[in-house]
């Protein structure tokens, strides 16, 4: 039994943390480090929904997590107010609209620990599942739009002028990481994920100075933390997403030692 | 090559550019002048399809815009403000130059030996081949630019957009860039549009000079311009032309800062 619910684990963080990592490097250089803090606040207001409707499953809290990311990307994208400033304001719209609907329910404290820093046991066989599907779909995403990704990080009226649909994918790019996120809540939980928007691409770059390095050694980082925390977890029955994000901090300051060793 | 007809760009009900028309014929090194806030950069942005004109239409070849690019594509080199590029991303100066060769599941690409040949052409014609695989955030800020006027030219463009490439390059290297600049579009017919606040570069260069704050003021032959009568209109400062022997021939100097 405790096998099955650590292989699950495994499994889930596996998939999550390298599409994480993936998007992480275009968080990362893109300075949109906020974004992720943002879009996963805003998960929480579709998760507290679901448990005051007695819903099981994702559908509604990635369609709430989705629309908030959507919004929040399109006052950005219209610039009439800042992408930091957009940012605020759904996600502390969407924390208060958590709380208020959680505080209606049962459960109240256990599901607001549950949701903000993720429980193991309610890993299931069919998050497993899913998790595997949008990993696969997610990552051929990622990987087939990697050089167009980039160019828009470089400057999008760049890749404008290349031919790239700019606004198309930079919605679907939104899109991925809020369906990311919400998958990730269980395990990690939503104060904890932000841990892999950013974390990956610090310990790449302290270990690299190229792309494909960075991206490299953040992939590889944090399936190290998935491994290492869970198996921590484990034997130190300590909880798993403060056990992996702990072990994930250690690995990074690790790499900021190899690199000032090197220098 | 570029025909403006009846161009207007407004913005939350500001008119930027007003009934702007204009030909550019191929192989034409065109100035275009003006003070802050002109329209300047939102023509050439116009120019581009970048931002949608409130009305008037572009043609190039003489095609709408949006079928010129479907056509042709990497046929425009176009040079952003150095300030609106990612200069700190973890790229080496042989990927930016490469960037807008966008593939599908390029994080695995490797660069063709044709690839890498042209890439270092183009870097040593402005002057940077040495610098082909250091990481673009530890350039200084004109060895950035030239890097991104290579990137301009490695497609072969017909047309070259360039918004102030002179920032943040020396003097000595930005007199030679500017006689490149010349020789391509003399010799390779490349169309150039330049943006520019170096006056005294633009008269010498160029062979057209456009005028703008928000109407086009003039467009017409360097030498046909009566840059002091124009200047005065464009800028709203009385400007006087002080001619040299050699190097600049019609450099114009504020009164105020003699």
């Amino acid at each position: 039994m405790i096998w099955d619910i650590l292989f699950r684990a495994l499994v889930v963080g596996v998939c999550i943390s390298i599409l994480l990592s993936l998007i992480s490097y275009f968080v990362v250089v893109r300075k949109m480090t906020f974004a992720g803090v943002g879009i996963a606040h805003s998960a929480f207001g579709g998760i507290a929904l679901n448990f005051l409707l007695g819903f099981a499953g994702y559908l509604l809290p990635i369609t709430f997590s989705v629309l908030a990311s959507l919004l929040i990307a399109f006052m950005y994208k219209k610039g009439k107010m800042s992408e930091d400033s957009a940012i605020d304001v759904i996600f502390v719209f969407s924390m208060a609209f958590g709380v208020f609907v959680l505080s209606l329910s049962d459960g109240y404290s256990t599901n607001m620990l549950g949701i903000l820093f993720g429980n193991i046991l309610s890993v299931t066989r069919y998050d497993m599942v899913l998790s595997i599907s949008v990993f696969v779909v997610g990552f051929l995403f990622i990987l087939y739009y990697f050089s167009h990704f980039q160019i828009m990080s470089y400057n999008e009226e760049l890749a404008y002028i290349s031919g790239i649909k700019v606004d198309r994918l930079y919605y679907l790019f939104w899109v991925v990481l809020s369906v990311v996120i919400v998958l990730s809540i269980k395990l990690i939980g939503i104060i904890l994920v932000n841990a892999f928007l950013v974390l990956p691409t610090l310990v790449g770059l302290n270990l690299s100075k190229g792309y494909k390095g960075i991206v490299a050694f953040g992939v590889l980082s944090s399936i190290l933390s998935i491994a290492a925390g869970i198996s921590v977890a484990y034997y130190m029955d300590t909880p798993a997403g403060a056990t992996i994000v702990l072990a994930f901090v250690v690995i990074w300051l690790f790499s900021i030692a190899y690199n000032k060793i090197r220098i | 090559m570029i025909t403006v007809k009846n161009l207007t760009v407004k913005i939350d009900n500001k008119v930027i550019l007003d009934d702007i028309s204009m030909n550019i014929k191929k192989g034409e090194f065109v100035g275009i002048l003006g003070p802050n806030g002109a329209g300047k950069t939102t023509l050439i942005k116009t120019i581009l399809g970048l931002i949608k004109p409130t009305s008037g239409l572009v043609y190039i070849d003489n095609m709408e815009l949006d079928d010129y690019m479907k056509k042709k594509g990497f046929y425009i080199g176009y040079l952003p403000q150095h300030a609106i590029v990612n200069w700190s991303m973890p790229v080496r100066v042989v990927d930016a130059v490469l960037i807008e060769k966008v593939r599908p599941f390029g994080l695995f690409r490797r660069y063709s030996k044709e690839e890498l040949e042209s890439v270092e052409y183009w870097l040593d014609m402005f002057g940077v081949k040495d610098k082909m695989y250091s990481y673009i955030r530890e350039l200084s800020g004109g060895q950035q630019q030239r890097v991104s006027l290579a990137r301009c030219m490695i497609h072969n463009p017909e047309i070259l957009i360039l918004d102030e490439p002179n920032t943040a390059i020396d003097v000595v290297y930005n007199t030679k860039m500017y006689e490149l600049l010349k020789g391509l579009a003399s010799e390779k017919m490349i169309t150039i549009i330049m943006v520019s606040h170096d006056i005294g570069a633009v008269t010498k260069y160029v062979d057209e000079i456009m005028c703008l704050n928000v109407k086009l003021h003039c467009h017409s032959k360097t030498d046909d311009v009566n840059i002091s009568t124009v200047f005065k209109e464009v800028y709203g400062e009385d400007m006087e032309i002080v001619v040299h022997g050699d190097g600049c021939k019609n450099c114009a100097i504020n009164k105020a800062e003699k």
